[in-house]
């Protein structure tokens, strides 16, 4: 697993809604990034599994608490840990180490979202764009070739898991439980797993197109 | 960790309507629970699903609106949600179709009206025609009057449970105020009671002042025993207690070799029934000698013969019988 060129900079997300730009400025090296996945493990493809899930599990994080820019706060606490470990900090727990450090990444977030008063304009930004489904039509056309990639039975799957709500969406899931003889908990991780990749196949064709 | 997962909480914290503490729990649980953690997605997928369907409540879809779309990933997943929605529901319109065409093909009505226009004149087939056309345009506005009306019941269902959350709101400030009231009369009761029993007591307290005040009598009487008198002799002491004495205060003369360090008294009646004792008295120096000092309950010494048992205990632990004091009771 490479760098790739990518650089990672302390304060790099201040001005929308990241930690203020005090730290000194901190650049993310080879050897950095290399002390890091050695510390997630020995072997470097499974480092490199790693790296992958705890950045996505930053990501989920940031996002959950209502940040508008998960991706890099979850870069920011990467770089932060990496820095960490380049001085010569042990990680024993990896996984509570990191969302330790994404804690603290996110209580600058708050200071500094707080300071700028975005909370209001993301307010008003939600909002308003979210009245618009102006490009519905586009991402359906899209969803709908998505849906022609996967198999007929992956194809009921999605579109049947999906619909209804409330009572009806649970009775309409059991009865596809009971016809697809799975348990209901294995079409949920199914069905989301599926609902994930179509997810990134229309928005990849949106770009596409 | 196989703790069942608890989907209210879940769509509580994806709202950002949990303590800190509370989501920090779900976070590290998340992160170290590969099961939970696709729990919290499943759970997030079904809440974008409900927001684009219309289906949360109204506090719900504003902390929704607020915290949940943050960030462009999530309107993203939100965008997707409404396609989703959208071809779903197109399938499912189409399956009907189908499902409809499929056993209306067969049926044979439609031949036979195909086979009478066929064979009817144009006018009647003009008829026909005109009658279908205003038939599907009727059955096409029915439909939309329909969907129309659904949707105003869907919107009045709504808004019947918010008055009726905020009624049963009232009912219980309502309840808790009675409850309160009800608590507040109970104590004010109690006191009032308090109070009454406060008053009756100083009463009678007063009335027993006055009481003792107007008939004088001794109600401690105190006497003196000196050693050396026997049961057989014919003087014994008498101790003339009057019926309201309360306490009798006794000095037990004793000789002044009886050196001991402390005393003990038994106190029997003729019969020898002991009806009082104490220990670790102690002599003390008076005008008329020495002698031990007790005071006790005139209650205790009905009218009769008594006999006075005088101990004393030596520093090495040892007791030893000092002398026995005899006397007579009389009560007034």
């Amino acid at each position: 697993m490479e760098l790739n060129g990518d650089t990672f900079t302390d304060g790099a997300i201040s001005g929308h809604g990241g930690p203020p730009n005090t730290h000194a400025k901190w650049v993310l090296t080879q050897p950095a990034f290399d002390g890091l996945l050695a510390c997630l493990d020995t072997d470097r493809e499974a480092a490199g599994r790693k790296y992958v899930e705890v950045r996505s599990n930053l990501m989920r994080f940031f996002e959950w608490r209502g940040c508008a820019f998960p991706e890099d706060h979850a870069d920011e606490t990467i770089n932060r840990v990496a820095k960490r470990v380049s001085e010569g900090e042990e990680i024993r727990n990896p996984a509570g180490y990191f969302l330790g450090v994404g804690r603290l990444v996110l209580l600058e977030v708050y200071k500094e979202r707080e300071k700028q008063q975005l909370a209001l304009s993301e307010l008003a930004y939600t909002s308003d764009e979210h009245q618009s489904v102006d490009d519905l039509e586009p991402r359906a056309e899209c969803l709908k070739r998505c849906l022609e990639g996967h198999t007929p039975d992956n194809r009921e799957l999605i579109l049947q898991y999906y619909q209804g709500e409330k009572a009806a969406k649970i009775e309409n899931r059991r009865k596809l439980s009971a016809r697809l003889k799975t348990p209901l908990n294995t079409l949920r991780m199914r069905a989301l797993r599926l609902r994930e990749r179509l997810l990134l196949c229309v928005t990849d064709c949106l770009k596409e197109s | 960790m196989n703790e069942p997962s608890n989907e209210g909480l879940i769509v509580r914290y994806l709202l950002g309507d949990l303590s800190e503490q509370e989501q920090v729990e779900i976070e590290d649980r998340a992160f170290s629970d590969a099961p939970y953690l696709q729990d919290i997605l499943a759970v997030e997928a079904d809440l974008i699903d409900e927001y684009v369907r219309g289906g949360l409540y109204e506090n719900e879809r504003r902390l929704f609106e607020t915290r949940f779309l943050a960030s462009s990933k999530r309107r993203q997943k939100v965008d997707f949600a409404r396609a989703l929605a959208r071809v779903a529901r197109e399938d499912v319109a189409t399956e009907t179709v189908g499902r409809r065409a499929l056993t209306v093909a067969p049926a044979k009505w439609w031949d036979s009206f195909t086979a009478l226009l066929d064979g009817a004149s144009p006018a009647l087939r003009f008829s026909f025609v005109a009658a279908s056309v205003v038939i599907v345009i009727g059955i096409s506005l029915l439909v939309a009057q329909t969907i129309k009306l659904r949707g105003e019941i869907t919107q009045l269902q709504a808004q019947r449970r918010e008055q009726q959350q905020g009624q049963q709101a009232l009912e219980q400030q309502f309840a808790a105020e009675r409850a309160r009231n009800q608590d507040l009369a109970a104590r004010i009761e109690t006191e009032q009671q308090q109070r009454e029993n406060g008053e009756e007591l100083i009463r009678e307290l007063e009335r027993r002042r006055d009481e003792s005040q107007t008939t004088p009598s001794p109600s401690v009487l105190s006497f003196v025993l000196l050693p050396g008198v026997s049961r057989s002799s014919g003087a014994l002491p008498k101790l003339s207690i009057p019926q309201m004495a309360r306490l009798v205060r006794l000095q037990v003369g004793i000789e002044p070799g009886d050196e001991y360090k402390t005393f003990g008294v038994e106190l029997r009646t003729q019969g020898g029934q002991r009806i009082w004792s104490q220990n670790s008295l102690s002599a003390r120096s008076g005008r008329a000698g020495r002698a031990v000092i007790l005071n006790l309950p005139a209650r205790l010494l009905g009218a009769g013969q008594y006999e006075l048992a005088l101990k004393g205990f030596t520093g090495q632990g040892k007791t030893e019988d000092v002398g026995f004091y005899y006397f007579e009771v009389l009560k007034k």
